[in-house]
Formats: C-alpha cells, structure tokens, sequence
C-alpha cells in the first residue's frame, strides 16, 4: 500500500512539473513560441520543420471541425441531459411519423464523454507543443543540430519506438474500454432505469441517490441487504476457489505430463487440450444438459442405485440428485465443473513457463541432493509464482466476473427456494455479475447496475491493489534476467 | 438523432396541410390525389367505418421507395417469405418495397427491441405479455393514429380490427384505451394433453382421478410449476387476481382468500406435486418430457402438440385443465390466456407501410394459412370459427380453457418470487398441515412481488 | 527398480483416469452429434440408432435457422482478423512495457490494471453505442474491433514472458548498433514463440465463444449474418431444442475440429520454440 501511495504522489508531482514548464517556456519563448498559442505550427514553422508545422495544424484544424461541427451538438446538454422530450406525429402524406428534434439522454452523455477525452488529448498536445517549440528555439540559439522530419521519424524506431508500439493499442483501449468505463460510471449518478429509458424518455442527474438506496434500509429490493451480502459471499468464495483449484491443478497436470518419466508427453496434452478446443459454451450446454435433473447422469446414478442411498440417507428429498439444481450441490458442481473446464488452460501455460526455468538452477540443487518435493517448492513454485503472479490476481478479478461459467450452468435451471433472495432477484449461485446481469437484461436497471458495478470494483480494487504491488513490485522486475 | 432531425417548422407545416386537407383537399394541391382523400377520409371519422366498405386510395403518380424490416420466429421464416410476397404483390401500385425478414423469436422480442428501439425492426412479433413494457419505453407505435393509413389503402378501419378478431386478443393488444398491436394468434395459452390409451375422459376430469389412473398405469402427468406463469393457474381458478399498477407495481391478493383461502389453494397444490404419479418439470423441459415417454399426461401449450402427437401416437388427446380438490370443493383449474401481436416500432422511417404490413400479415387469409402451415390457433374469429380449425384437437382444448383464462397482468417483480414458491412446492419444502407456515411463505412472495419498483 | 516401475505404472494410471474423465462430456457430445434422434438423450450414453443425418442438415441443407456453412464463414474471417490484430497489440504492449523504460510506463500500466476490474459486460451498451455511432453494428468489422481494440490490456501474461529475456540479448544487439524496432522484431519475437502461440490461440478462440456480445452487434436477426455462437446458441431455444438439439452437438463437433487442429500444430511449435536452443541467463 505504501508503494501506491507513492506513486499516488508522485503523479501530480509529474504533472506539476509539466506545468511548471509550460510556464517558463510561455514567458521565455520567443513570438514563434508565443504565436503557437495560436497556431500550433508556428513554431514549427519558424525552425524550418515544415511536415510536422503541417501535420500539427491540420490536427488543430481537426479538434475545431470536431468541436464545433460534433461535440457542441451535445456537451451544453451535458448539464441536464437532454430537455426535449420524443414527439411524433403521423403524416398521411409521407405514410411517415414526424419527429420533434429531440434529446437522447444516452448519447448526450456518451458523445459529451467522448468530447471530453477528445479534448483532454488536444490539451496535453497543445501545451507539450509550446514546450517543444521552446525547446527547439533554445536549440537553435544554441546552434544544435535541428532534426529533420526523416530523423523525427527514424526516432520513432527507436527511442521513441513505445510511441510507435502503444499508439493503436491505447487509442482502441481508451475509444473501447475506457469511455464506455467513464459512461457507466457516470450513468450510477443518473436516473436511468425502465422509467427513464432514452429515445422517448429522458434520464438526468440524480446526485448520489442510488449509492444511498443501495445501503439505506430497504435498499433495492426489500431484501436487498441480506441478498447483496449472500451473494458477495459466494463471489469471493467462488473467485478464490476457481482460481486456485485451476491454477494448482494446471501446474499439477504440466509437472506430471513434462516429467521425463512420463511416456508420449505430447499425446496427454493433446487428449487433454481437445476440451478446450470445443467451445465454453457448447461444452457448457452440454454439461449442465448431462447433468440435468433428468438427464443422463441421474438416468445412471438412479439406474445403480445411488439416487435412492443418497435419499435413504437423508441427503436429499428430491426423486433425483439435484447436481446443478440446489444450492451446495449446485456450488460444489460449479467449482467441480470449472475445474474440468479451466485446468487445461493452466497446464498449457504452466508448460510454456515451466520449460522456461534456467536449467542450472534445477542442476545445482539436483547436484546438491534436493528430493523433487524440495525442487518443487524451492525452485518451480517460487517460479511459476514470479512469472505468473500477476497473472493469477488477474485471473482472480476475471473469475470474480466470471459471468459465464455461472450464467451458462445455472440460467435458466436453477430455482432458488430461498423467498429472501428470489425478493431480489437473486439466486444462491448468482455472482454480482450475473445478480447484474438480470438487473439489467431483464429489469433495465441500468442506474443500480452500474452502482453495484462500481462497488465490485472497489471490492477487486482493494484486494488487486494489495497483492498487485507486491507481484510488480519494480525491483523484481530484474529478478530473473 | 441527427439522422431524424427535423425542425419544428415542418411539423407546422405537416399540421398546416393536414388541417387544411380537412377543410379543403383542393388547397394542397402539390399532394397526390390518393393520400389526400386518405387524409379526408381519416377525418370524416369513425362513422363512416366499420362494415361500409371504403374507397381505396387510387395509385400515384409517382411511387414511394419503402424500405421495411420485420422480425418473425424462427420457425415462421418460409412463411412469413411469403406473405411478405403477397403483401408487396397487392401494394406494388403504391409502392416500391424492399422488405427484408429476420428473425427474432416472440418471446425474447421486448428484450432485443428495449437495447436499441431505434435500430429494432419496423414490425415484430411479440407475446401479448410483453406489449405494456414496450409501450412504456415509448418503443410501440399507437395503431389507433394509423386509422386513415389504414382506411385508405387496406380498407378497413381499426374498427374493422377489432372486431375481426377475438375480444381477448384485441384486449392484451391495448394499453390505456389505445391500441398498439395486431392481433396474430390466440393460442399462447397452456392446457392438459392425454394419452386416451391410458386415459379415459372421466379420468381427466379432475386431478384426483387423473393422478391415480396415471399411477397405476405407472406413468405421470407433467407439469411446470416453477413458473409464475403455470403455478399462478391454481390461483387463478379459484378466483385470485393479480393486476399491474400505473407505476410498474403489481397488486397481488393470493396471500388472502377468495372462493377458497390461498392456504387451501397450497395445500392442494402441495397433494398433487407430492403424488408419486406427479411430475415437476423444469420452466422449458416439458417438450423434452413428453418426448422422452416416461408422461401419460401433461399440461402444456400448442408449440408441443407434435412432440405430444408423437409420444401419445394414437392415443393423442387434449382437454380443459382438470380441477383441484381445495378444502372441501372442486374447483376448475384456470390459466393464463396469452396471445401473440404485431407490432409496428414507433421509431420506424415508414410507420404508415409499417403499420399496413402488420395489417397484412395478421389479417384473415394470413391466419388461416398461418393455421394451414403451422397449426398456429388464428385470433381472428371468422378463422376461428372454420372447421378446420374446430376439428384441431389442440386448439379446440385450448378453446375450451379459454372460458378459465384470464390475462396475466403483472410487473417485472412477479416472476422470481413466483417461481420460487413453486419450486418450494415442486420439491416439498412446506409441510402441508403447517398453515401457519403456509400462510407465512405465501405474505413472503407477496411482500417480494408487490415491492415497489425502483 | 520394482518401486520405480510401479511408480511409472500409476503415473500413466492416473493421467488415464484423468484424460478419462476429461473426455468423456466430449464423447458424448461426439456420439451425440451422431444420433437420429434429434431431441436430448436422457436415457442412454450412446444413441439408439446412428446416423449421418445432423452433419448432413448441417452443412449442405441449410434451414433458417441452421446456416452452419455461413456462419462459419463470418467466425473464421472474424476470428482471424482479430487474431492477427490482438496479437500484435498484446506483443507490441507487452514489449514496450517489459523492455522499454519510458515516463508514463507506470502510469499506463496502472490504469490498465483499474480498468481490468471492472466488469466488461455493463459498458457493453456504451461499446454499442459507439459502433452504431460509427456505423458499424451489423457488420463483421465491427465485431473484429469489439474482439481485438481493447485486447491491449491483456498484456500481463505475455509481459511476465518477456521480463524472463536477459537483458544481455538486447544489450548485445544495441551495441551492434540495432535500434529498438529492429531488436523487437529479430531478437525479441523470434524467442517469443510460446507466448506467440498463446496470444493467438487465445485470441482465434473468442469470436468462437462469445455469443452476448455478437448478438448484441449483430442485432438485425439476419441469420446468416450470425456467428456460430449465435447460431448454435439459437438452437438451444425452447421452441428449437427438440428439433435442433443433435445439430447443436454436430455444429459443436465441427468447429471444435479446426480449433483442435490449430491446438495440435501450434503444440509443436510451443515445445520447440522453447526448447530451440534460445540462451538462458
């Protein structure tokens, strides 16, 4: 934690010091650098690097053809979201309806986020600009060399290749991950449910009232309280034991297939990777059909007489065994079924990493008489751990949204019968995920979605930010170099 | 938005025109002769419709290009081919069409159209359950403005619609006095098939009987009660109601009594499902139940009648559901009384073509191909009444039930409660002389179902 | 000696009962796929009566709802355009934060990690929006972008790969005088094939697996527009399953087939990009 905050403080301070350096360059710069303020190729221009002086007005000319030609169509509505409500009338004519010019809530919220990011680009552009031109006119007092555009680019090879390699990502990261992220944040401030649902309704700001109906008494539902607690409970026992049943089991199955004493290694990975190869969803489907009340699982087990043991026993009260259909059974088969489903995946990457292990390492402690046990724990573990670490805290928050093991085993086939958590909509086997997903699929819930969205974010943020900074930490970036 | 941006002078002028085609066709002069006595006709108002046959609008001179996009069920897809066919083939003088069919099946319609109306197909099928949500997002098309589109060029007046078809069906079309959907079908709606071979019509009479024929036979009767849509049939036989509030609210009194108390409608829904000759099937399984042979009898719609003609063979039958032993009475079993509608998307770039395609495909000849193809039970009454449809063993047990059906008017909060206490019941978790318990479990549900909506 | 040959004998044992117990929903899916029957077999592992019939429907008559042949068309085009995008991405990230040292490195990873939490599917509507702003539902690149634009942020695994390079690779190359796009490609990449391998299976596979996202995009209810996750997925309906379910099963066993294949070939190259003489520190 102590490793966050400093970088929590040293990022202002960065942004600080960019400022800071925007100021010395305003006030030194010469009326190239000044009139940049203006036109950004001035400076540019003025040193004689015509392509870029180009290149930057037409981005310029760009962000204002945007700004005035798209985002004031929606930012000034920012404010209320929208105020003309759908209109239509019918024209006999045109066999048509006629529309209002009316406001969509939804888009003026998207569009005027877009903007924004837009804009917050074109901000750190415009003032890096001045910066640069500054730099490039203290340059050439100081008689230096000024690049040529054909040097400028040659340096995008090399040391300013990240830019090369990051720009496409992070454009697609921010257009498709990032402003839909700030949107649904956004929408947990709205009132945007089955009342509100834009194009013929408006939705506005609501403040934090849903944050507060979400814990206040009552809550969402009349039972909400004692359903949201239900089902963080499984969630996080779910993410602990998917992930960790995987992850063991992969690591187990790689160690036992890549043993030199194991015959036809390539042969097991592949009987094992098929299943991977057919795909979750089918292979799903088909499980929870296998085990269906009356499917053929329970066909067999009836058939030898288990189904009558296990009610002889007391263990169930149902004319068959309830595999995906009550909870503990239910939970227990989930985690069983992930297992099946999530260990070949394991093994594949621990067998990339495991024949990564310097081999010296292995020989020395073999030299040094280390018993196998002894290799595995000293040597393979703290390994597989170093390298796959993070991976694992991501693959814990991936199963904490796990949505489709759960949604594909239980929709639609698990009826709770607990009168509690059916008041809310909420089954004993719903993740928050899937909890969400009925809340917005089939409730249109979108406000109270996306506040609890926002809560099981914090929920992952608080154990991510924990164990991340212990997993990449900087110093053990080199560890194993 | 931008796409439909229109400024509010046009839709001045529209009404300017309008207003003055009322007074005077003559004025608008630059309008085509057909859509102007359209517009005169609309205005001479409800008189002059029903059963007077209307003047068709003439061609025009010059033809509109009408795009349209229509959803139907998978199954449907050949078929509603060819009505499309039809259709462009009676209006091809008026217009030029290109319509194209997807699929989108009736049950999960509102969800697809909720997520985007504006990018949902110009007409749709749906179930009649759906029609208030839709009409509440604002997603659905008023049918009762397209009476002058309708008039001038199909011929008849929304009048003429609704009495064409059943008064249920125009009913669950209708939302607050207007109409916003064509009826298609009457028969989604659930009644008990039997096997005659080991069945006699007496047997099938009550659930006593039913019951102990089915267990000496050693076979069972199926049925799904995890669903609010099934178990609420016990209920609504002995005279519960349940009702959907302005707000999205649902009014819920099974927790109190009626013909009998909600306690003795449990206690006998709790006899039958611990029968031994009684079968609780999962909400969707019950096409694969009936199929798998191990069922003499089960309660279902006519979307499993082949699967039932299949399994009974020459045994297949069907009837009204049985009745029910509550305290000391028998009482008739009811049921929910479901329809299937066309609709027209209330965003749709051509709601007048839109409005007569939906026309097209419901009317009276399209029923009775619908019935003809697909055994699909018409909601129009003159079909209704066509031997044929009279001679077909489902629909005319699904008619029979229909004197027991009601409705189901209820909001998003009935289903889970609803569901679960069936479950409840299916799998024996309330004792059934415990009534305090009983009544306990029932306040439960209806304290979840009649929760306010946030 | 005796010891160690038991020793063997329960090693292969219990990998048998495992691949046993891993296989066998496959099997049944398989010998499914060939049953006449076409509703679900409740009764009996194997069919009672075997037939061709499912493939056949499936790829020569296609119905409205089963447009195999087409649907695995637009899978198969989606998921390598996709695949070729993502794994770039992922590589090019991976190598920048792993091997470059820059101002914002930190910055950028941490937010890729907040934005890893949070649960991707509620902005799904927001990702919609944006395509239908920019025209591209109901088109195949727009699924390609939902698939591949943001895979950026899953760089970790390949990350954690690339921190295990020695650094004395590159150091050498630099003072031969390469630059940093010249090392990426003919020092780095070449040592990368594992996780090579690993991006790009696990990016073909998604546009095969994700049916929420694809029905959402693909909204029109064109059938043979779908992908096969749709399209299978579809025969799963109530009204659908009774008569579809076996051509579920076959449509199933068929797209497993060329994802199996690509498990099979690219397994060679996972073993012997590793064991392919690259130096290790």
């Amino acid at each position: 934690m102590g490793k966050a905050k400093g970088q929590a403080g040293s990022f202002p301070g960065a942004a600080g010091g960019f400022f800071k350096e925007f100021g010395t360059s305003l006030a030194k710069g010469d009326i190239f650098v000044k009139l940049s303020l203006i036109w950004m190729g001035a400076g540019y221009c003025r040193r004689k690097q015509f392509v870029k002086s180009i290149l930057i007005t037409l981005f310029e000319i760009a962000v204002i053809v945007f700004t005035f030609g798209f985002a004031m169509d929606y930012v000034p509505k920012f404010g209320t979201l929208g105020t003309v409500q759908q209109e239509s009338v019918f024209n006999m004519m045109t066999m048509k309806n006629e529309f209002n010019d009316y406001d969509h809530s939804f888009m003026i919220l998207l569009f005027s986020l877009a903007s924004f990011v837009v804009w917050a680009i074109f901000a750190v552009v415009y003032l890096y600009n001045i910066i640069n031109s500054y730099k490039l006119q203290k340059m050439e007092e100081e008689g230096k060399h000024i690049k040529t555009f054909r040097e400028d680019l040659i340096s995008f090879f090399n040391e300013k290749f990240h830019i090369t390699l990051l720009a496409l990502p992070v454009s697609g990261v921010v257009i498709f991950t990032l402003v839909p992220l700030l949107v649904l944040i956004l929408v947990a401030f709205t009132n945007y449910d089955q009342q509100h649902m834009p194009p013929s309704a408006l939705f506005t700001w609501v403040g934090f009232r849903n944050f507060r109906d979400l814990f206040s008494s009552g809550g969402l539902t009349v039972t909400f309280g004692y359903a949201f607690v239900r089902v963080l409970a499984w969630t996080l026992v779910w993410a602990v034991f998917a992930t960790f049943t995987t992850y063991i089991g992969g690591i187990l199955l790689s160690i036992l297939i890549n043993d030199k004493k194991t015959k036809f290694p390539r042969m097991w990975r592949t009987l094992f990777i098929i299943t991977i190869a057919v795909p979750q969803f089918v292979s799903l489907l088909l499980v929870r059909n296998f085990f269906a009340n009356s499917g053929i699982v329970n066909t067999f087990c009836a058939n030898i007489g288990l189904t009558g043991w296990l009610r002889d026993m007391g263990l169930i009260g149902t004319s068959y065994i309830p595999f995906l259909s009550a909870p503990g059974w239910a939970h227990v088969m989930i985690i069983l079924i992930n297992i099946w489903v999530g260990v070949p995946y394991q093994m594949l990457i621990a067998t990339g990493v495991l024949m990564n292990i310097p081999t010296e390492q292995l020989e020395s402690a073999r030299i040094d008489g280390a018993t196998p046990r002894q290799i595995f724990w000293k040597i393979t573990m703290p390994y597989m751990l170093f390298i796959t670490g993070p991976a694992l805290v991501t693959d814990f928050v991936k199963n904490i949204n796990n949505f489709n093991v759960i949604y594909l085993l239980t929709a639609n086939v698990f009826v709770t019968t607990n009168q509690a958590m059916a008041n809310s909509q909420a089954k004993e086997v719903d993740l928050l995920v899937t909890w969400l997903y009925t809340l917005t699929q089939d409730y249109y819930n979108y406000k109270m979605a996306s506040t609890i969205g926002i809560v099981v974010f914090i929920i992952c943020a608080v154990f991510t930010l924990i164990s991340f900074n212990r997993f990449i930490k900087g110093d053990r970036e080199e560890a194993y170099r | 938005m931008k796409v439909k941006k229109l400024t509010a002078l046009l839709l001045a002028g529209t009404m300017a025109v309008s207003l003055a085609a009322c007074g005077n066709p003559e004025v608008a002069n630059d309008t085509p002769a057909a859509e102007t006595s359209g517009t005169e006709e609309a205005a001479s108002g409800e008189e002059a419709a029903s059963g007077v046959e209307t003047a068709k609008a003439e061609a025009p001179a010059e033809k509109q290009d009408v795009s349209l996009r229509m959803w139907g069920a998978e199954e449907d897809q050949a078929m509603l081919q060819e009505m499309i066919d039809s259709f462009e083939e009676n209006y091809k003088d008026y217009a030029n069409f290109d319509i194209q069919l997807g699929v989108e099946s009736e049950s999960t319609a509102k969800d697809t159209v909720l997520t985007d109306i504006e990018a949902a197909a110009d007409v749709y099928a749906l179930a009649s359950d759906q029609l208030i949500d839709l009409v509440k997002a604002g997603a659905l098309q008023s049918i009762d403005e397209m009476d002058g589109a309708l008039q001038a060029y199909a011929g008849k007046s929304i009048a003429d619609i609704k009495s064409a078809n059943a008064e249920g069906a125009v009913g669950a079309a209708t939302y607050d006095g207007k109409l916003y959907a064509f009826p298609m079908s009457a028969d989604n709606g659930y009644f008990l098939f039997y096997d005659a071979n080991v069945l006699s019509e007496e047997d099938v009479a009550s659930w006593d009987s039913l019951l102990a024929k089915a267990g000496e036979a050693g076979k069972k009767v199926g049925m799904t009660l995890a669903s609010g849509w099934y178990n609420a049939s016990f209920f609504y036989g002995a005279g519960f109601t349940t009702d959907l509030n302005e707000d999205g609210t649902t009014s819920i009194d099974f927790n109190k009594s009626a013909d009998c108390t909600g306690v003795q409608v449990v206690q006998a829904m709790l006899d039958i499902a611990s029968n031994s000759a009684f079968a609780a099937v999962p909400d969707g399984d019950i096409s694969n139940q009936i199929a798998s042979g191990g069922l003499c009898a089960a309660i279902s719609g006519t979307w499993d009648a082949t699967a039932a003609q299949d399994a009974f063979g020459d045994g297949y039958a069907a009837t009204k559901l049985p009745t029910f032993t509550a305290g000391d009475k028998q009482i008739q079993q009811g049921s929910v009384a479901g329809y299937k509608l066309v609709a027209v998307n209330a965003y749709s770039q051509n709601a007048g073509w839109a409005a007569l395609l939906a026309d097209w495909i419901t009317n009276e000849e399209n029923q009775a191909i619908r019935f003809e193809k697909r055994e699909i039970g018409p909601s129009n009454n003159n079909v209704a009444a066509s031997d044929a449809v009279a001679a077909n063993v489902a629909i005319a047990a699904l008619a029979e039930q229909s004197a027991y059906g009601v409705v189901q008017n209820v909001g998003g909060n009935y289903w889970d409660p609803a569901a679960t206490f069936g479950e409840m019941i299916a799998q024996g978790q309330i004792a059934r002389d415990d009534e305090a318990a009983i009544q306990e479990a029932l306040d439960t549900m209806v304290e979840g179902i009649t929760a306010p909506v946030q | 000696m005796k010891k160690r040959y038991v020793n063997m004998v329960l090693r292969h044992l219990l990998l048998a009962v495992l691949a046993f117990v891993w296989l066998i929903p496959i099997a049944w899916l398989l010998v499914t796929s060939f049953s006449s029957y076409t509703g679900i077999n409740t009764s009996t592992f194997f069919p009672q009566e075997w037939s061709l019939q499912n493939y056949k429907n499936l790829l020569f008559s296609a119905d409205s709802v089963a447009q195999f042949p087409n649907w695995f068309k637009n899978t198969f085009i989606v998921a390598c355009c996709s695949c070729v995008i993502s794994s770039a991405f992922v590589l090019m990230v991976a190598y920048a934060t792993s091997c470059m040292r820059f101002k914002m490195r930190k910055p950028l990873m941490n937010m890729a990690v907040i934005m890893n939490l949070f649960p991707g599917f509620l902005s799904m509507i927001a990702v919609y929006f944006i395509l239908r702003t920019l025209n591209l539902t109901n088109n195949h690149w727009g699924l390609v972008l939902v698939y591949s634009a943001s895979s950026g942020l899953g760089y970790l695994i390949a990350k954690g790969f690339l921190d295990t390079v020695p650094v004395s690779l590159r150091e050498a190359a630099y003072l031969d005088g390469a630059s940093e796009a010249k090392i990426f490609w003919s020092v780095v990449l070449p040592m990368s094939q594992p996780i090579i391998v690993y991006t790009v299976i696990s990016s073909f596979l998604a546009p095969w697996m994700d049916f929420i996202f694809a029905k959402m995009i693909l909204n029109a209810g064109v059938s043979s527009q779908w992908t096969v996750a749709i399209g299978l997925f579809n025969m799963l309906d109530r009204s659908l399953i009774n008569t579809y379910f076996t051509q579920f099963c076959a449509g199933g066993v068929l797209v497993s087939i060329p994802i199996s294949v690509l498990f099979v070939i690219m397994q060679k190259f996972y073993v012997e990009g590793v064991t392919g003489g690259s130096v290790k520190g």
